[in-house]
C-alpha cells in the first residue's frame, strides 16, 4: 500500500481520536515508527485539534484547581512520610516490639476499644460535615423558596385589586342611576387636542362624581389633569387625576349640581382657577 | 496561544514525569479549559462535568508515567483520558439513574434521532464541526465518539454490516477533519 493512501484512508483520525479498533491501533504504531512522513501527518492533525481545542474550551469552576491539588498533596506527602519514615528510622519497628513487651498490663481488649472510638470519632465527625453543608444548602434553598413565595402573593395581591377596580368600573357603566356626561375635544374650540375624550359618570342619587379618561394625551411629568363642573358659569374644582389606564375609574369629588364638565391641564396638584388656554374637553350635563 | 507558552511540550512532560506540581499547575492552567470544553461535548452536565475533569487530572498526574510521547501529543493522551473518563460516566448507573429522575431516557440506545437532534442545538467544539456533515455520518460519530461504542456494537445498534461501519467511520473522519481545516 502506497504511504499517501495510507495517511488519507481515515485511520490515522480514528487513531488519534481513539476510536480505531486495537488491530487498527497496532498496525499505525508500526506504521508510524516506519514512515516519518505518517507520524508528521499525525502531528499535524494532533496539533489541530488540540488549537481546536483551545478554542473552543470552557472555563471549570475555581474549586475545581484546589480540589485537584488538595488531593495531589496529600497522596505526595503520604508517601513522602513513607520513605522518610523507613529511611530514618529502619528500627522502628524493632523498638515498637521492644516497647510493646516491656508494657503488657494493657488490656488487648481496651486497646481494640480505643482504636474503634477513634475510628467512630473520624466516621461522626465526616457525618457532621456532611450533614452540616446539606443542612446550609436546604436552609438556602429554603429562603429561596419563601422570597419567591413572597413575592407571588404580592403579584397576586395586586392582581386581586386591579381586578376589583375593573369590575366596580364595570357595575358603574351599567348602572341607570348614573348620568353618563361625554366631554369631547372638539366642544372646545382651543383644544391642543381635538380627538380628546373622557366621561363624567355623575351618581344621581349620591352626587359622586367618576371620570374615566378615554382618550386623554399623556401628560408631562410635572403636569396633571383637573376636572372642573361649571356651575352657574363658574368653573369649581372637582379634583386632578392621572391617567394610566383609560378602562378604570377615577372617583373625584362630589358635586351637588352642575350645567357642564370640563378638563384643564394644570400643574401637578391642581390649580384654584382653571387655565382657559390648556382646556382639553368640556360636556354639557 | 505559543506565545503564553512557558515551556517546552518536552520540558513540561520531564518537568512532570518528576512530579513538578508547579508544571503540573501551569498544565492545569492551560489545557481544563480545553479538557473541559471536552468533558462538556460528552456530558452536557456542568458539576458532573467539573466532577469528571477533577478526576481526569488526578489520574494524569498518576498515570503521567505511562504517557509515551513517540504514540501522540501530550494534548492527545489527555484528551483521550477525559474522553474515556466522560463515557465512563455516561454509563455508570449513578450518572444514568439522575438522568432518568429528570425525565429522561437511560437507554442511549433507543434514542438516536432524538441525539441527534439534541446535538444540532449544540454549538460547541467538534459538535459544531459534526453539524457539517451528513445524518449518517454523524450518528456514527455520535456512537463511536461521544459515546464510545465498538464499531462491533455500533453494527448491532445501527443494524448495518461491521465493514460498512468502519469505512463509513473513516470517510466520516476524513470529512471531520477536513471541515476542521
Amino acid at each position: 500500500m502506497n504511504i499517501q493512501e495510507y495517511i488519507s484512508c481515515g485511520i490515522l483520525e480514528s487513531y488519534v481520536l481513539g476510536v480505531a479498533t486495537p488491530e487498527e491501533k497496532a498496525e499505525f504504531e508500526k506504521m508510524c515508527a516506519a514512515y516519518p512522513e505518517l507520524s508528521a501527518a499525525r502531528d499535524a492533525f494532533e496539533r489541530k485539534l488540540e488549537e481546536h481545542a483551545l478554542h473552543n474550551a470552557i472555563s471549570p469552576s475555581g474549586e475545581v484547581k484546589d480540589k485537584i491539588f488538595s488531593e495531589i498533596e496529600i497522596a505526595g506527602e503520604r508517601s513522602h512520610f513513607d520513605t522518610l519514615g523507613t529511611e530514618l528510622y529502619p528500627n522502628a519497628k524493632a523498638a515498637y516490639d521492644v516497647a510493646e513487651s516491656e508494657t503488657p498490663i494493657i488490656n488487648i481488649g481496651w486497646r481494640y476499644l480505643a482504636v474503634a472510638s477513634v475510628i467512630l470519632l473520624i466516621v461522626s465527625i465526616g457525618a457532621n460535615l456532611y450533614f452540616f453543608r446539606k443542612y446550609k444548602e436546604s436552609t438556602n434553598q429554603y429562603n429561596a423558596l419563601v422570597s419567591s413565595q413572597t413575592q407571588m402573593v404580592g403579584n397576586y395581591k395586586l392582581i386581586q385589586s386591579k381586578l376589583q377596580e375593573k369590575e366596580n368600573t364595570i357595575f358603574m357603566m351599567k348602572d341607570t342611576g348614573m348620568r353618563v356626561i361625554k366631554m369631547l375635544g372638539k366642544n372646545v374650540p382651543t383644544s391642543p387636542f381635538p380627538s380628546s375624550l373622557a366621561t363624567v359618570y355623575w351618581d344621581k342619587r349620591t352626587k359622586d362624581v367618576f371620570i374615566m379618561a378615554n382618550a386623554m394625551p399623556l401628560p408631562g411629568t410635572d403636569k396633571q389633569y383637573q376636572l372642573w363642573a361649571i356651575v352657574n358659569g363658574q368653573p369649581v374644582d372637582a379634583g386632578v387625576f392621572d391617567v394610566n389606564d383609560p378602562h378604570i375609574r377615577l372617583r373625584m369629588k362630589t358635586i351637588r349640581n352642575a350645567q357642564a364638565f370640563a378638563v384643564t391641564l394644570e400643574k401637578k396638584g391642581g390649580s384654584s382657577k382653571p387655565n382657559m388656554q390648556a382646556m382639553y374637553v368640556m360636556g354639557k350635563v | 496561544m505559543p506565545a503564553s507558552l512557558l515551556y517546552s511540550e518536552q520540558q513540561l512532560i520531564t518537568l512532570l514525569k518528576s512530579r513538578e506540581s508547579k508544571a503540573f499547575g501551569y498544565l492545569y492552567d492551560h489545557y481544563s479549559a480545553a479538557l473541559l470544553g471536552i468533558i462538556m461535548q460528552i456530558l452536557k452536565d456542568e458539576p458532573v462535568a467539573n466532577d469528571v475533569l477533577q478526576e481526569v487530572f488526578i489520574s494524569i498526574w498518576k498515570k503521567i508515567e505511562s504517557y509515551d510521547a513517540a504514540k501522540g501529543r501530550l494534548f492527545t493522551w489527555m484528551l483521550n483520558i477525559a474522553r474515556n473518563a466522560s463515557i465512563d460516566m455516561l454509563r455508570s448507573k449513578a450518572y444514568q439513574n439522575e438522568k432518568k429522575n429528570q425525565g429522561l431516557e437511560g437507554n442511549v440506545d433507543l434514542n438516536i434521532d432524538r441525539q441527534v437532534s439534541a446535538l444540532n442545538v449544540d454549538n460547541i467544539g467538534l459538535r459544531k464541526v459534526l453539524e457539517k456533515l451528513k445524518k449518517d455520518y454523524r450518528i456514527l460519530l455520535e456512537l463511536a465518539y461521544f459515546k464510545g461504542y465498538t464499531h462491533e456494537e455500533i453494527a448491532e445498534i445501527e443494524s448495518i454490516p461491521l465493514g460498512t461501519v468502519k469505512t463509513r467511520i473513516r470517510n466520516a473522519l476524513i470529512q471531520l477533519r477536513q471541515e476542521l481545516k
